[in-house]
C-alpha cells in the first residue's frame, strides 16, 4: 500500500473532508468578493466615471489615483442602484412619456438636412438638401411621402429640378430587383418637390424588405442624388378585431385592443397615452408571443405613474397612435407590420384616479436587479473605506444628481 | 491496488459536494466585448479577439467577444449577441458590455425587442457555436450591470446614407440614419445605463459627416441623440455649431439624448478617431480604460 491509499475502512473520514472542502469553497469563496484582489492586472489608466475628461494616469502607482477610483466605483454603483431604484416605480412596459420622447408622434415626417451629394462621390457643401419622408415602415396598404429641397448655407432657396426617381427592392445581399418603380415628382406651391409612393399599387406590392428611392436632381448647376428607404410589409399577420376596451386592473390603467393573429410569433405593439389636454402622458408598450387566433393586446398605464404625474393628469385619458409588428426572429426582414392606428383609439371612461391603484410595481427581475446593485454599492464602499478609513462616503439614501435621467 | 476498494458512491457524492459548491460559488461576472462593421473574429468563439487587438490585454473581467459578422443585417445578427447574453448574463451570473460602432446598434435592437422575453438560465459554457446549454430555470431578461459604448452607431452613419459604403452590403441598409433611428426605440433599455465614448479626430468624411466626428460616426450618433439626423453637434468653442453637452444633459439648441444614455467621454481634444487599428486604439482605448476600470 501507498502512502497515498485510502482505506476502505476509513471513507467515512474522507467523505466527512470532501464535503467540510466544498463547504468552505461554496461558502467562503466568491470570484466577484470585492475582499479578494481582482482577477485582472491593475488598470493601466484611469477615467473619471461621469467626468468630462480622461487622465491618464497609473492607478497601480499612484495611491491619489487608487482612491480616486474607488471613490469613482462609489459614485458608480451609487447611481446604477439609486436610478435603478428611482424609475423602475413603474414597469418597463408602462414608461412616463418624457423618457421617450422621440417615440411619442411616431407619424410625424423622418426630416434630415445634408449637404448636396454630388456624381462622383463629392459633395457640396454649399448647397443643403432638405429630404423628409413620412414613414420608414410602410405596413401593407400604406403610402408613403417624400419631399426635398434644396438651400445655401443661410437657409435661401436654390432651384432645384427633379430629373429621375426610381424605387427599386433591395435583395437579401444588396442586389437590386426588378422591375423598377418610376416616382413622379412634382414641385408645389413653393420651392419642394414632392411624391407619394404606394407600392400596393405597382410591381413592388409583394415585396418585402427595402424599398429604396434613388431621387436625381439638379441644383446650383449640378447634378446631385439623395436616397430615402423605406422598409416594405407586404402582408398584415395579424388584424385588428373589435372595439377597445377599458378596465381597472390590479395594477394598472389597461386598455386592451382586440388582435385577430394570423401569424403566431413575437409581437411588440405600443401606444401612446395623453391627457384630455393632449400633453403626453405615458408610453404603454406590450411585446408578447402570440398564437393563432384572438388575443388581447393590453396597453397598460402604470396606476402610480397615474398618481405620481405633476400636476395631475386631467381626464379622461386618451389612447392614440398604436402601432406594433410580428418580430421575425433571425430573419431578414426581420418584421411585418399591423395596420397603424393614427390618431385618437379610445377615450378613457375613468374620471377620477380615486379606484386606480397608486403601488409601485413589483416583480422578480426588479427584485433581482436592485439586490445585486445594492450588493456592488455596498462591496464599493467597502473597498473605498478598506483603502482610506477617513473617507467620506456619499449618503446611502437615493437622492440627488445622480438621478437625473 | 487498494484504492479501487473506495467506494464508487464516495466518488460520487464527492463530486456532487464540489459541483454543489461551485454553484454556490457560481456567481460570476462576465464583461461582454460587441463588435462594430466588418467583423473578424469567429462568431461563437467568445475566446477570439482579433478584432479589437491582443487578447491578452486588459479589458474587465473575464472578458468575452461576443463576435458576428460586421456585414448582415442587424436582425440576422442579434441571435449572436443573444447567445452571448443567455450564455454569461443568465442565473446568477452578470454582465458588463463593451460595444463598439454598429456593436451598438446591435445590443439596442436585441434589448429593446428582446430584453423582456423569457430566458433560459445556462451553465456558461458555450459549445462551438456560441451555444450554451440550459442549466435549468427560466428568468426574465437578462442580468446587466450597465453598458459602455465606443463610436455608438445606432444613430446611423452619412456614410451609409450617401453611398460611400458598399449598398450591397445589408449592415449599411442598417445604418442609414433614418432606418437605424426608426429600426427600434432607443430608449427602451430596460433601465440599463449605456456611458457613450464619442471621438472627434474625424477629417476624410468630413463633408459628409455633420459636426464633429471620429470619420465615421458623428457626434449625433456616437452622442446618443435622439430624434432625427443630420444635427450638427460639436465640441464647445465651435461659434457655428452646437455643443454635445456631457452627462444627460440637452444639449445646446435644445436637442435631447435617449434615455438611459449618458456621455462619459468627449473628445474635446480631437484625438481618438473610430479605428482600432487591431490593436485596442483610437476611441476603442479609451472605453478599454474605462472597463479596466470598472468592470470588476
Amino acid at each position: 500500500m501507498t502512502r497515498w491509499s485510502i482505506r476502505p475502512t476509513r471513507w467515512p473520514v474522507w467523505l466527512a473532508l470532501c464535503v467540510a472542502a466544498a463547504l468552505v469553497v461554496g461558502l467562503v469563496w466568491h470570484p466577484d468578493d470585492p475582499a479578494l484582489p481582482r482577477a485582472a492586472p491593475a488598470p493601466p489608466a484611469g477615467l473619471h466615471f461621469l467626468g468630462p475628461v480622461p487622465v491618464m494616469r497609473s492607478a497601480g502607482e499612484d495611491r491619489t489615483a487608487r482612491r480616486r477610483q474607488l471613490a469613482e466605483q462609489v459614485q458608480l454603483t451609487q447611481h446604477t442602484y439609486c436610478s435603478y431604484l428611482q424609475h423602475t416605480r413603474y414597469p418597463h412596459t408602462s414608461r412616463p412619456a418624457a423618457q421617450h420622447p422621440d417615440q411619442l408622434y411616431p407619424n410625424q415626417p423622418v426630416r434630415e438636412s445634408n449637404p448636396m451629394r454630388v456624381d462622383g462621390g463629392d459633395s457640396d457643401s454649399g448647397v443643403l438638401v432638405q429630404t423628409a419622408q413620412s414613414r420608414v415602415y410602410l405596413a401593407a396598404g400604406e403610402t408613403v411621402e417624400f419631399s426635398l429641397r434644396a438651400v445655401d448655407a443661410r437657409g435661401a432657396a436654390v432651384p432645384l429640378v427633379v430629373t429621375r426617381a426610381l424605387a427599386q427592392g433591395m435583395g437579401a445581399t444588396g442586389s437590386r430587383f426588378a422591375p423598377r418603380v418610376t416616382l413622379a415628382f412634382l414641385q408645389d406651391d413653393g420651392d419642394h418637390w414632392r411624391a407619394t409612393f404606394a407600392p400596393r399599387a405597382g410591381a413592388l406590392a409583394g415585396f418585402h424588405g427595402t424599398i429604396r428611392s434613388e431621387v436625381r436632381f439638379s441644383a446650383a448647376g449640378r447634378t446631385g442624388v439623395v436616397l430615402f428607404d423605406v422598409i416594405h410589409s407586404p402582408e398584415l399577420p395579424a388584424i385588428w378585431a373589435g372595439a377597445p376596451l377599458e378596465a381597472i386592473g390590479p395594477d394598472a390603467l389597461e386598455f386592451t385592443l382586440p388582435l385577430d393573429v394570423r401569424l403566431a410569433g413575437r409581437y411588440v405593439v405600443s401606444g401612446r397615452i395623453d391627457d384630455a389636454l393632449g400633453h403626453p402622458l405615458a408610453l404603454a408598450s406590450f411585446n408578447e408571443l402570440l398564437g393563432l387566433g384572438m388575443h388581447a393586446v393590453v396597453l397598460r398605464v402604470h396606476g402610480k405613474l397615474l398618481h405620481d404625474a405633476d400636476p395631475a393628469p386631467s381626464l379622461p385619458l386618451v389612447l392614440r397612435d398604436v402601432e406594433g409588428y410580428l418580430l421575425r426572429e433571425d430573419t431578414e426582414p426581420d418584421r411585418l407590420l399591423l395596420a397603424r392606428r393614427e390618431g385618437p383609439v379610445l377615450v378613457s371612461r375613468t374620471l377620477s384616479l380615486a379606484g386606480v391603484p397608486a403601488h409601485a410595481w413589483q416583480s422578480e427581475e426588479r427584485s433581482r436587479y436592485l439586490a445585486e446593485y445594492a450588493k456592488d454599492r455596498a462591496a464599493a464602499r467597502e473597498r473605498l473605506l478598506a483603502f482610506d478609513p477617513a473617507a467620506r462616503l456619499p449618503p446611502a439614501g437615493c437622492s440627488g444628481p445622480a438621478l437625473v435621467q | 491496488m487498494k484504492h479501487r476498494r473506495i467506494p464508487y458512491a464516495l466518488y460520487i457524492f464527492c463530486t456532487l459536494c464540489l459541483l454543489l459548491a461551485s454553484t454556490v460559488a457560481g456567481a460570476t461576472n462576465y464583461t461582454l466585448w460587441i463588435n462594430g462593421r466588418s467583423g473578424g473574429g469567429t462568431p461563437g468563439n467568445y475566446s477570439d479577439f482579433r478584432y479589437w487587438g491582443p487578447a491578452a490585454t486588459p479589458a474587465g473581467i473575464n472578458k468575452q467577444a461576443v463576435n458576428w459578422d460586421g456585414r448582415s443585417s442587424i436582425a440576422s445578427q442579434s441571435g449572436r449577441v443573444r447567445d452571448a447574453l443567455d450564455c454569461f448574463c443568465t442565473g446568477q451570473n452578470w454582465c458588463y458590455i463593451a460595444a463598439y460602432s454598429a456593436g451598438d446598434l446591435l445590443l439596442g435592437y436585441t434589448l429593446a425587442n428582446y430584453g423582456g422575453s423569457a430566458r433560459a438560465v445556462t451553465n456558461a459554457s458555450a459549445n462551438a457555436n456560441g451555444v450554451c446549454a440550459a442549466s435549468g430555470g427560466v428568468q426574465t431578461g437578462w442580468n446587466l450591470k450597465w453598458v459602455r459604448v465606443a463610436a455608438g452607431a445606432a444613430g446611423g452613419s452619412e456614410l451609409a446614407n450617401a453611398g460611400a459604403w458598399t449598398t450591397s452590403e445589408p449592415l449599411v441598409q442598417d445604418l442609414k440614419t433614418s432606418t437605424a433611428r426608426a429600426m427600434y426605440n432607443h430608449n427602451d433599455t430596460r433601465n440599463v445605463w449605456f456611458y457613450r465614448y464619442a471621438g472627434a479626430r474625424g477629417t476624410a468624411y468630413s463633408f459628409l459627416l455633420p459636426g464633429q466626428d471620429d470619420e465615421v460616426v458623428a457626434y449625433h450618433s456616437s452622442g446618443g441623440v435622439a430624434g432625427n439626423a443630420g444635427r450638427s453637434l460639436c465640441n464647445p468653442g465651435d461659434w457655428l455649431c452646437d455643443d454635445l453637452r456631457l452627462g444627460t444633459a440637452p444639449n445646446q439648441g435644445g436637442s435631447v439624448k435617449w434615455s438611459w444614455h449618458s456621455v462619459v467621454f468627449r473628445d474635446d481634444g480631437e484625438r481618438f478617431n473610430h479605428y482600432g487599428d487591431g490593436n485596442w486604439a483610437g476611441i476603442i482605448g479609451v472605453m478599454r480604460d474605462a472597463m479596466v476600470d470598472t468592470a470588476n
